[in-house]
């Protein structure tokens, strides 16, 4: 069997660009017409710096800090989804990203459909997700909901969706953005029990989440960011209690 | 060089996942016309009533024959119908998939191929509805079909330079598709689709398809269907011509912009 990790070599991300949002076409005409041009106030956001670190095979790693510390933009570089804008980033395995269930439906398709699309999006095989759809659909407890189109689905419904899709897959790298808060009470516990054999499935887990607790539960190791910088990277019970004394500060 | 190499193996990896934007553009077309009672066939009705609305109107007017003109009215519509999608709704190719870029990871490529297939799937529908129209003025030639597959491939070919063009800078300009649609609606007039090109060569008018690209990326195709034959071999040249052009500019744009898409969603 292959050896799955990831390795990041000084990766760093860098946002750039111009406060006010306007990019393109809008902010040339805004410039020409001006009649005082505008001082040009632009942003620089140094989200991760020089970030070196090895994940191998078997660990599940916790990610914490404060918001803003880059803690998501870590698990987007991880996934692929970021492309660093300095050092590189090595990795094997199939990695399963975990990070919202709000977000990409096909509005206008079924329940059905947009299982069968997420799944794909996860990186399931046709015959895969269709030998899974009944499993999934029952596992959303959405019924005949699911021949409706999403667009007629609460917020809450989405969830149930996305949930039960991502979490049918069997994960090498899974990468976890605080997402156990997921439906109505009934639905959470279920959603829980179901999140903790998940992450037990996967080679190799990067969690991040506010919760000590949690952590503890999952994982051996956790770094703790800071400013987009390693601060302490060790054993969960250690790195955990220095960071609540931090926060208690 | 690095960010070429990487768009590389990226298309090259968005390409082994065939069935995953298959799946969304066939979607894509089927959403379209779900809960239509006809569904798909509307693209064929629509197409037959402009073209025979258009066809009796023009045919009098520029004084064609039916038997020539309504054939070629549809063909030229048709395949003119692809290049204005790639060159318009393209531009929301990447904007559209926002929801999927920011969380999965597979290559974006995937959604220029998403579009590519949605709109070669209604293309296929409508080009059907040309077999009736030639096999009643007795013009129809299986020949003349099979000698056009290296033309509407060419056709296709361009058409996703034009929606990687456009899908790239339509993240970073919103206005282009609206734009883009403007403009064509230009091209539509200058470039022979409803009306053949001999008429502006009699007017000493030649230059004005001569000088239009798109002209040669519809004749490719176009040619055979209608004529049975190959088109003229200068109609090739300047069709790859043209594709090669764009190709170029589809990987220029797509390597400068390719990293920073998902930061400008």
């Amino acid at each position: 069997m292959s050896d799955i990790y990831l390795r990041l070599r000084g990766v760093g991300m860098t946002f750039e660009g111009q406060i006010g949002g306007q990019e393109g076409l809008q902010s040339w005409l805004s410039r020409w017409f001006a009649k005082e041009p505008a001082a040009q106030q632009r942003y620089r956001v140094e989200a991760l710096n020089d970030i070196t670190l090895d994940i191998n095979h078997g660990e599940r790693v916790g990610l914490i800090g404060l918001n803003g510390a880059g803690k998501s933009t870590l698990l987007k570089v991880l996934a692929g989804i970021y492309p660093p804008t300095a050092g590189h980033v090595e990795k094997s395995g199939h990695v399963c990203p975990m990070f919202e269930f709000a977000t990409g439906f096909e509005m206008n398709q079924s329940g059905w459909d947009n299982i069968r699309i997420r799944g794909l999006l996860l990186g399931m095989a046709p015959a895969e997700i269709e030998a899974k759809l009944h499993e999934i659909a029952e596992f959303t407890e959405l019924g005949e909901f699911l021949s409706y189109p999403v667009r007629t689905y609460s917020s809450g419904m989405f969830i149930r969706l996305a949930f039960a899709v991502s979490t049918s897959i069997n994960p090498e790298i899974l990468l976890l953005d605080e997402v156990m808060a997921a439906g109505d009470i009934r639905f959470a516990e279920k959603a829980r029990r179901r999140m903790f054999e998940f992450m037990e499935q996967g080679k190799i887990l990067v969690f991040c989440s506010h919760n000590a607790e949690l952590l503890g539960t999952f994982c051996e190791r956790t770094i703790w960011l800071d400013k987009g910088k390693v601060v302490a990277d060790g054993p969960t019970g250690e790195i955990t209690e220095r960071y609540r004394c931090m926060a208690a500060l | 060089m690095q960010a070429m190499d990487r768009l590389l193996a990226d298309s090259w990896q968005a390409l082994r996942v065939w069935r995953v934007w298959m799946f969304l553009g066939v979607q894509d077309v089927k959403a379209r016309f779900r809960r239509s009672a006809i569904g798909p066939l509307w693209i064929l009705l629509n197409m037959s009533l402009f073209v025979v609305g258009a066809g009796l109107l023009y045919g009098v007017l520029i004084n064609q024959p039916m038997k020539i003109l309504l054939p070629y009215l549809v063909t030229g519509f048709t395949l003119w119908a692809i290049i204005v999608s790639s060159l318009t709704d393209s531009g929301w190719a990447f904007v559209n998939a926002e929801g999927y870029i920011k969380q999965f990871c597979f290559p974006k490529q995937i959604y220029l191929l998403r579009t590519l297939v949605s709109s070669t799937i209604i293309m296929l529908i409508t080009l059907p509805a040309i077999i009736p129209i030639q096999l009643y003025f007795g013009s129809f030639s299986i020949v003349g079909w099979l000698l056009a597959v290296p033309g509407l491939l060419l056709l296709l070919l361009a058409s996703l330079g034009h929606i990687t063009v456009c899908a790239y800078l339509g993240v970073r300009f919103r206005d282009l598709p609206h734009a883009a649609n403007g403009l064509l609606q230009v091209a539509f007039f200058v470039t022979p689709v409803m009306f053949p090109a001999k008429l502006l060569q009699e007017r000493h008018l030649a230059f004005i398809y001569q000088i239009n690209p798109l002209y040669y990326i519809i004749e490719v195709a176009r040619h055979p269907i209608l004529h049975g034959e190959m088109a003229a071999p200068e109609v090739y040249a300047f069709a790859v011509g043209y594709t090669l052009l764009v190709w170029a500019v589809a990987g220029l744009v797509a390597s400068s912009l390719d990293s920073r898409i998902v930061l400008m969603l």
